[in-house]
């Protein structure tokens, strides 16, 4: 499981990220922090005032006018702290999510190959959704707690430093409580997001496969597959439901405490004279105040955690290490060379072993074999995706791995049957590969892949035209034509089309790509019987090379292959056409 | 969670209200939690009043003590209350979205191979994401509601208690303020929507990125997609700006307003004070009053908007329970077989016991097994019973086709068909589709990724071969079962089926000659009928558009 899944950052990678989105706006943040704070002072005046009125210090009427004053200021103060928290956030956010497309996008290639996207799909959609719940509704008010907080302590010891001491009774349970569960609650809502993830997941799937469940009355297993997945789903909510159950009641209590505490010690002082009764209501309004930052600060601290664990799985998909390092070699001439080709994806399980070819300028390598025999293998070697575990894959005498992606990329280009409609014009999934080509220039690719689906300009994949899968395969290779590079590995490009359509699209596709060095993995042995040269390869072995025509007449293990699949009648059929 | 049956033409109300019925208990227990924890914190500022009054300005120690105990006690039933409501609303809210998630399953499994038709994929995947939780929410913040109501309740009768003219000041001021506030919503609504939408977008565009990042990376145009994506992401940007500002307004106002009540409250209260008619506890009290107020009033108007998501959530998850499978489910006839299968519409026949290939237009083939699948209505007959009418028609068929998928899981049990059957069969299956290999490079108890994505096509395809096979029905449809597999394993599998499907009717649907020639008998259609049967040789003679459509050449 461990190799399909990205790695996620540690807590300190997390910590030094915030800290870097912290004070790429210095100015910005000061301005936030400035009115927040201003707000939340204009906001201490009314117990103050309250505090006087009880005391009978000051007219009713003036100290009304005056706590209008503070109302109205406070109100445009937070309606301006918020908006600049927004802005502020808004910006962090989408620099945020912009930073991790940039780090998608520059996965190494092998990873991508091989492991596939689906755990990227819930990074990119649900962590960056958490995140930005996060940085939109817990940062601000976060913020605003902290320096509400702050201001309200400074106030109470302004207003008499002996009461302000009662509200310490509340640090120890508070404290001791938050350590208590800080220390779990990550854990326990990464768990609980995996689990909930395994229900959508498992949800997609059935989804997905409506009709192979009910063609194989797989709906109760399916169902089943819900009920444990609902099931696991619940134990880690009940996990971190138990941690709240600790927190809260602590937390409540915790609030209460020094309201007590605050009214017992102002009692028993203001009997012996040593705070006024509106010293003492001051004390209690603000102590009161404190509650509701408190209380929003570490409620928060679920979602920042949250917003943590998620912010921690976006990073990660920067964690991967590169899987190749440009040297800086030069290579002398684009031919691709393999030498003693090993290759295993488990250590002692070799799927290549010891693999040598020489590709001829401009020739076209038919690579043909059972299943399973490590032709896709084989592909990715001569692509460049993977380099081989011993011996050594080469263009123009340097390994095709220590080349830099865009000199890789004007060398060869793979295209497999796994292919992606992007959400967009027909045209915007050509200009990938070069964003100022011609129109004309699109549509003689299209017309080189005998195009039969929608005009340049139609939206198609996401939210547009549906294409069928043999669509989409012409949409590849249209793609790499525009690409244009010297060599191409195309791993069975064309077997989603019916049989004719694909022979046809080959051939058209050969003229196009006259001069350029193709190699095709095909299981139709037209392929191979159009090719110059066929690779037979059998247990990670090249057996037999050569023309089709040698290889036919060397009777081997090609020949048999050849008798087998063009079916042992092939005459009869031209005769009897010939008939008519 | 009991299926509701078909929603019909109800409104959005309906989905919500069947979900209310289901847990009552747990709606009463989080409405009755909130409302002992709303009372709680409501009394506070009125023993705080009493506090003052009795324990300090009458210098009674003994009051102040007994106040105080009494504050602690109400801290005890508030801590108690909130920690039982949240846990029963977690549950609330777990009950709604768990409950929900296995309906629209269900509703997914029963809709079957006509589900896409109806449905696209991604819509569906957002109502088991999105509007799941969304309405789970809307029965969650049901308790915070209540509780909101009656605390304003509560508080309100408690100052008309002490004073009838500020009671009814804040009894007008907390409607007023209410009345004032609502025109601010409504901006900061309609952005939030317009935000939700280009977020949606964006999340779109990311997931495209992600889906088509092997193609990205293989051939280029990172660079144009992230620009592109970093263009939608500072538009969503921009629209959160809006909103902020809208919101900004908002939360000045909610600043602004209770904060004027709460001086004319203090003022009058001080007047008051000053003319006796008031103690200095109770302008105290009163002035807690009208701050604890502004809580409850934040908590409506939350309630407020998650409701109104909650309904649209509740109607994209009624488009999903109002879902039907095209086909009705099986007839009631228990039919003794075997029995050749006959689809009229096209004339083909299979004979039991019998391997027929059909060479047709992909087309063709897909309507024609769609038919005989049971997955499409059509006139198709059991013997001389309409195939609709067999009780079991699942049981005696299966179109297996290569759009099916491999479902996540151990490997060998995610093979296995839905009855048990003996571990032979299963491993009978995978040595006729030649599977074994590809079983044995992960292990039997290896975990198969999602649409066994590590494997190459070829795998993949024999893999499902096998499931096929083990699934073991009296008839057996193959869609072009071996078109990704290499001409040597295609030709040792064909050359098996036929000895492994003894007894049973089979039909493979192919052009490939490895086929056409080992199978007992072939049939050719065009344009949705049969135009030719026999053997591969008499057919390859006798109809030119056979020959053209199973030509090598």
């Amino acid at each position: 499981m461990n190799a399909r899944h990205l790695p996620v950052a540690s807590r300190q990678q997390v910590r030094r990220y915030a800290r870097v989105l912290l004070t790429r706006h210095p100015r910005a943040l000061a301005g936030v922090l400035a009115l927040h704070a201003a707000a939340a002072v204009s906001g201490l005046a009314a117990p103050r005032l309250l505090g006087a009125l009880v005391d009978g210090d000051g007219a009713a009427d003036t100290i009304a006018v005056a706590l209008v004053a503070f109302v109205v200021a406070q109100g445009v103060l937070v309606r301006y702290a918020y908006l600049a928290a927004a802005r502020l956030g808004e910006r962090v956010l989408a620099e945020l999510r912009e930073e991790f497309v940039d780090r998608v996008v520059e996965l190494p290639l092998s990873r991508i190959e091989r492991a596939g996207t689906g755990d990227l799909v819930s990074r990119s959609t649900r962590d960056v959704e958490q995140m930005s719940e996060g940085v939109r509704e817990a940062v601000p008010d976060t913020v605003i707690g902290v320096v509400t907080i702050l201001a309200t302590v400074v106030a109470l010891m302004l207003n008499g430093p002996l009461l302000a001491a009662a509200c310490l009774v509340a640090l120890p349970p508070l404290y001791l409580v938050t350590r208590w569960y800080l220390r779990r609650a990550r854990d326990g809502y990464l768990a609980e997001n995996a689990a909930w993830t395994q229900i959508t997941d498992g949800f997609a799937e059935t989804v997905d496969g409506a009709r192979t469940v009910e063609a194989y009355g797989l709906a109760d297993r399916r169902h089943a597959r819900g009920r444990d997945d609902i099931a696991a789903s619940w134990t880690a909510e009940r996990y971190t439901m138990r941690l709240r159950t600790v927190l809260f009641p602590t937390m409540v209590l915790a609030f209460v405490l020094p309201v007590a505490a605050t009214l017992l010690a102002g009692g028993l002082l203001h009997a012996r004279g040593l705070v006024t009764l509106g010293q003492l209501t001051t004390a209690v309004l603000y102590v009161q105040q404190l509650t509701g930052p408190v209380e929003t600060l570490l409620y928060r601290l679920d979602e920042f955690q949250l917003a943590g664990s998620s912010l921690a799985r976006l990073l990660g998909a920067g964690e991967v290490p590169p899987d190749r390092v440009a040297s800086g070699e030069r290579p002398r001439g684009t031919e691709i060379e393999l030498r003693d080709v090993r290759f295993a994806y488990r250590p002692g399980q070799e799927v290549l072993r010891g693999v040598d070819l020489t590709l001829r300028r401009g020739e076209r390598l038919a690579i043909v074999g059972p299943s399973g025999a490590g032709k896709s293998t084989l592909a990715r070697i001569l692509a460049g995706v993977d380099a081989p575990t011993s011996g050594s894959a080469t263009a123009g005498g340097v390994p095709l791995t220590a080349l830099p992606l865009d000199d890789l990329r004007r060398t060869v280009a793979l295209v497999t049957q796994e292919q992606h409609v992007f959400g967009g014009t027909v045209a915007d999934n050509l200009r990938m590969v070069g964003e100022s080509l011609p129109d004309a220039r699109l549509r003689a690719a299209l017309t080189a892949v005998a195009w039969d689906g929608p005009a340049l300009d139609v939206r198609v994949g996401t939210g547009g035209a549906a294409l069928t899968p043999a669509q989409t395969q012409q949409l590849a290779l249209a793609r790499l034509i525009l690409a244009d590079p010297p060599t191409l590995v195309l791993d069975e490009a064309t077997s989603l089309l019916d049989q004719r359509a694909a022979r046809t699209l080959e051939r058209s596709l050969a003229a196009v790509l006259e001069g350029r060095t193709v190699i095709a993995i095909a299981h139709r042995l037209t392929t191979a019987h159009d090719a110059d040269r066929v690779a037979v390869v059998e247990d990670g072995r090249i057996t037999e090379l050569g023309p089709h025509e040698t290889l036919l007449a060397a009777n081997g293990p090609y020949a048999a292959l050849w008798t087998s699949w063009h079916g042992p009648t092939p005459t009869l059929a031209t005769t009897s056409e010939d008939d008519h | 969670m009991k299926d509701p049956g078909p929603p019909g033409d109800r409104g959005p109300w309906w989905y919500l209200a069947v979900l209310a019925a289901n847990m009552p208990g747990r709606l009463a227990a989080m409405a009755g939690w909130g409302v002992v924890h709303a009372l709680s914190l409501a009394f506070v500022p009125a023993v705080l009043g009493r506090a003052l009054d009795a324990g300090v300005v009458g210098a009674d120690t003994s009051a102040l003590f007994a106040w105080t105990g009494v504050l602690l006690a109400l801290g005890c039933v508030q801590a108690l209350a909130d920690t039982l409501r949240h846990r029963v609303s977690v549950r609330a809210w777990l009950g709604a979205a768990y409950g929900t998630v296995q309906l629209v399953t269900r509703r997914a499994t029963a809709t079957g191979a006509a589900l896409p038709r109806k449905i696209s994929t991604g819509e569906m995947v957002s109502v088991g994401a999105a509007d799941v939780s969304q309405v789970a929410t809307v029965l969650e913040i049901f308790g915070r509601g209540v509780s909101a109501v009656v605390t304003i309740a509560a508080v309100t009768s408690l100052m008309l208690a002490s004073s009838v003219r500020l009671g009814l000041v804040v009894l007008v001021g907390v409607p007023l303020i209410l009345a004032l506030a609502a025109p601010l919503l409504s901006p900061y609504r309609r952005r939030e929507e317009r935000y939700r939408e280009l977020n949606g977008t964006l999340i779109g565009q990311a997931t495209d990125i992600v889906a088509g990042l092997r193609v990205l990376r293989g051939v280029g145009g990172e660079r144009l997609f992230a620009d592109r994506y970093r263009a939608a992401s500072q538009r969503v940007r921009v629209s959160g700006a809006e909103v902020a500002r809208a919101e900004s307004m908002l939360s000045g106002a909610q600043v602004l307003l209770p904060g004027l009540l709460l001086v004319l409250v203090t003022w009058l209260g001080a007047r008051a004070v000053a003319d006796g008619s008031l103690s200095a506890g109770q302008l105290v009290a009163f002035y807690g009053y009208a701050v604890f107020l502004v809580q409850p009033l934040k908590v409506i108007g939350e309630v407020a908007g998650e409701t109104m998501r909650g309904t649209v959530a509740s109607r994209r998850i009624m488009a999903v329970l109002a879902l039907e499978p095209d086909v009705p489910a099986a007839g009631t006839a228990r039919v003794p077989g075997p029995a050749p299968l006959t689809d009229a519409a096209s004339g083909l026949v299979l004979r039991p016991g019998r391997v027929t290939a059909l060479v047709a237009s992909p087309a063709d083939t897909a309507a024609i097994t769609a038919r005989l699948g049971r997955h499409a209505p059509g006139d198709v007959t059991y013997g001389d019973v309409p195939w609709g009418d067999v009780a079991d028609v699942r049981d005696r068929v299966l179109v297996a086709v290569n759009e099916d998928r491999l479902f996540a899981g151990p490997l060998l049990p995610s093979l296995a068909p839905a009855r048990p059957v003996p571990a032979a069969r299963l491993d009978e299956a995978i040595a006729v589709a030649h599977a074994a290999d590809v079983v044995a490079s992960t292990g039997a108890d290896a975990v198969v990724a999602e649409a066994g994505r590590e494997f190459s096509g070829g795998q993949r395809q024999r893999l499902r071969l096998a499931r096929a096979l083990a699934a073991d029905p009296e008839i057996l449809v193959l869609v072009d079962p071996t078109s990704a597999v290499d001409a040597h394993t295609e030709a040792a599998i064909a050359a098996v089926l036929g000895p492994a499907r003894e007894g049973r009717t089979t039909l493979v649907c192919t052009t490939s000659p490895l086929w056409l020639t080992r199978v007992d008998h072939v049939v050719h259609v065009t344009e949705g009928s049969v135009t030719a049967e026999g053997t591969h040789p008499d057919l390859l003679a006798a109809s030119p558009s056979y020959a053209s459509l199973v030509s090598r050449d």
